[in-house]
């Protein structure tokens, strides 16, 4: 019985990391800005489609030039959607980050509902450019496909996605603890105004930050891809995983957020090997037990949020 | 948050001009709305959004409690009304009372595990909350009908004993929930004017010190969250009839965040009338603008963006930095009774 079960916990596992991934950057954007994101789904789905424009001629680059380039192995350009879609969306985000600067200072339910009305023009934005429909991203070969080992079927893609966002959190983890810049995003997290006080330019630092959480939000978009497929709703399907991560593993802890990752992952995949249907709503159960009973979540500390 | 505020006297009166004129356009809507180039049904359905936006005012502008979850109520009131007209007594009175009944049982028991919550926590669990609402009624497919919704709710006659009318004409819905509409906002109005209200308001301004006074948070969050439940399950009531059906895409994340939106484009935050402000807005704008392009919800969503960014305090606090500009000198500026007076 448990051995039936290993393909889910991997499936599980994969989901989890990247919710954590998309988590972590959504709690930098917390920590720095004082913001709850509400956007950061639709900065998921936009590095999406950014990675479909970059992949294949259906992502509306139809320009007769770039036909040599979408030639090129699928190798190539997998990587290139890599390093491009994430700045794109940083760029957005940066363009984000300049109109929320007015709501700083002020109830923090006014950064979250600029947030929300960002959250709903993307949204709608993209249906304009690429419409309805659901893409496929194209996926190197390598990755593509699965195994038989024993009597299961494993999907190498998860693996993959799995082991991609251990690394990215490990890289994370490795920029944010042994940097000078890490060390300074942390600051600004615990206390913003003392950074500036020491004569670090606050209003850069912001920018950049809130540029970094997008880019990370891309990059589980772009992994995430090929899992759920590219639909404009996909932002708000991302969306609360993420709070969901933040709110059961603490606010302002970084391994308490990977762990609530994986274990929001582990019971989503989980539930859906037995009850596909009730997957999601695994999740909010899940919370509303750690909450109800550790109001920090797993690890949190008092923070900003419950002012 | 020095701008936020409402007025700080209260008031003894039950009936204020404001509220006159609120009443004079909505008794005679029905007779104009169609010479300006809109429809009967949307009168309807407007009223039926002011009774629920102004039941979740009470939460969010004068209790401080940003409750991103409460189209979920909406719907449980709409699928609570077609249940207790199926199953139990087809009676408009008794259906209407039990979808009340109902949404304020269920969110009395979600208030349970959120009256205790602050600030951004309490959003993020009114999320969790609406979210577990919004998938059992689209998996339990036997009670609620799932994605296709809940069909053929019918619009029953309004039997008051010896006469009865029939509602099966918009109009004729229109004045039943018009009536419903006084007695809300009378009521509202009161309450907002009351001791209750006065608590509430404190508590959003500093939640310890009220508790310091001896007043209990919990207590007022939950009774705040449990009565403003109750009237979202009376507009969810009056909407399975205007829609002749009750349909799970208004207890949704979007609809939930969108009630939000509605509340505070309109200047919830600073008046009594604000909420109203934001339907008509709303509601006007997607049908002008959606004449217009497909894409309507972007452009709002760009104007909203637009009021965060510049005029926090929404249509209700433009209308009173202008009046507050006319008449700077001579009187403070602010009341939220001259605010709606504009509309």
């Amino acid at each position: 019985m448990l051995y039936d079960l290993i393909p889910h916990i991997i499936n599980g596992l994969a989901l989890g990391l990247l919710f954590a991934l998309l988590a972590l950057g959504f709690m930098l954007i917390i920590g720095v800005m004082e913001v709850i994101n509400l956007a950061h789904g639709s900065l998921f789905a936009l590095g999406a489609y950014i990675a479909l424009v970059v992949m294949t001629p259906d992502g509306g680059l139809p320009f007769a030039f770039m036909q040599p380039y979408y030639d090129l192995p699928v190798i190539p350009r997998y990587i290139i959607a890599l390093i491009v879609g994430p700045i794109v969306v940083g760029v957005v985000g940066m363009g984000l980050e300049i109109c929320l600067r007015r709501t700083y200072g002020k109830d923090p339910l006014y950064g979250l509902l600029l947030t929300f009305g960002a959250a709903m023009v993307l949204e709608e934005g993209i249906r304009e450019i690429w419409g309805s429909s659901e893409y496929a991203l194209p996926i190197p070969r390598g990755i593509s496909g699965g195994f038989i080992a024993g009597d299961l079927i494993y999907s190498n893609y998860r693996i993959y996605a799995a082991i991609f966002s251990a690394a990215m959190i490990g890289v994370l983890w490795v920029f944010l603890n042994k940097t000078p810049y890490g060390a300074v995003i942390k600051a600004g997290a615990h206390d913003s105004e003392m950074v500036r006080a020491l004569g670090y330019n606050l209003k850069r630092l912001r920018l950049y930050v809130f540029a970094f959480g997008a880019a990370l939000a891309a990059i589980a978009g772009i992994i995430m891809a090929p899992i759920w497929g590219i639909r404009p709703v996909v932002g708000v399907d991302a969306v609360v995983p993420a709070f969901v991560v933040i709110v059961l593993g603490g606010v302002g802890s970084f391994w308490g957020s990977v762990s609530a990752g994986i274990l929001v992952g582990l019971v989503v995949g989980l539930t859906a090997a037995f009850l596909t249907d009730w997957s999601l709503l695994s999740m909010y159960l899940l919370l509303l037990a750690v909450v109800t009973f550790r109001a920090r979540g797993l690890a949190g500390k008092a923070s900003v949020l419950e002012a | 948050m020095q701008a936020m505020e409402y007025d700080k006297k209260q008031t003894a009166a039950w009936i204020t001009p404001p509220m006159l004129i609120a009443f004079a356009v909505f008794a005679t809507l029905p007779l104009w709305i169609e010479t300006v180039g809109l429809y009967e049904y949307l009168a309807v359905e407007v009223l039926i959004w002011v009774i629920f936006a102004m039941g979740f005012n009470l939460l969010l502008g004068y209790g401080g409690l940003p409750s991103f979850g409460h189209g979920a109520f909406f719907g449980i009131g709409a699928y609570a009304f077609g249940l207790a007209q199926f199953n139990v007594w087809a009676n408009l009175w008794f259906c209407l009372a039990a979808a009340i009944f109902v949404t304020a049982v269920i969110g009395g028991i979600a208030a349970l595990f959120l009256s205790h919550r602050r600030g951004i926590y309490f959003a993020l669990m009114t999320i969790a909350v609406g979210q577990i609402f919004y998938f059992i009624a689209s998996k339990w497919t036997t009670v609620t009908g799932g994605e296709d919704g809940m069909l053929n709710i019918k619009r029953l006659p309004v039997d008051f004993g010896l006469v009865e009318f029939s509602i099966k004409s918009n109009v004729g819905l229109y004045y039943l929930t018009f009536g419903l509409f006084v007695v809300v906002t009378l009521l509202l109005w009161r309450l907002t004017n009351s001791p209750y209200g006065r608590v509430l308001r404190a508590m959003k301004q500093n939640e310890t010190r009220v508790a310091f006074i001896g007043y209990s948070p919990r207590l007022y969050k939950w009774s705040v969250f449990t009565l403003s439940c109750a009237i979202a399950g009376l507009a969810g009531g009056l909407f399975a009839m205007a829609q002749e059906g009750a349909y799970i895409n208004i207890m949704s994340l979007q609809w939930s965040g969108t009630i939000v939106l509605i509340v505070l484009i309109g200047g919830g935050f600073v008046s009594f009338w604000g909420p109203l402000l934001g339907v008509i807005f709303y509601f006007v704008s997607r049908d002008v603008l959606g004449a217009y392009t497909d894409t309507w919800l972007l452009w709002f969503g760009l104007i909203f963006m637009g009021l965060v960014m510049f005029k926090p305090d929404g249509l209700a606090g433009i209308w009173r930095d202008y009046i507050g500009g006319r008449k700077a000198k001579s009187e403070q500026s602010g009341n939220p009774a001259t605010v709606a007076s504009g509309r």
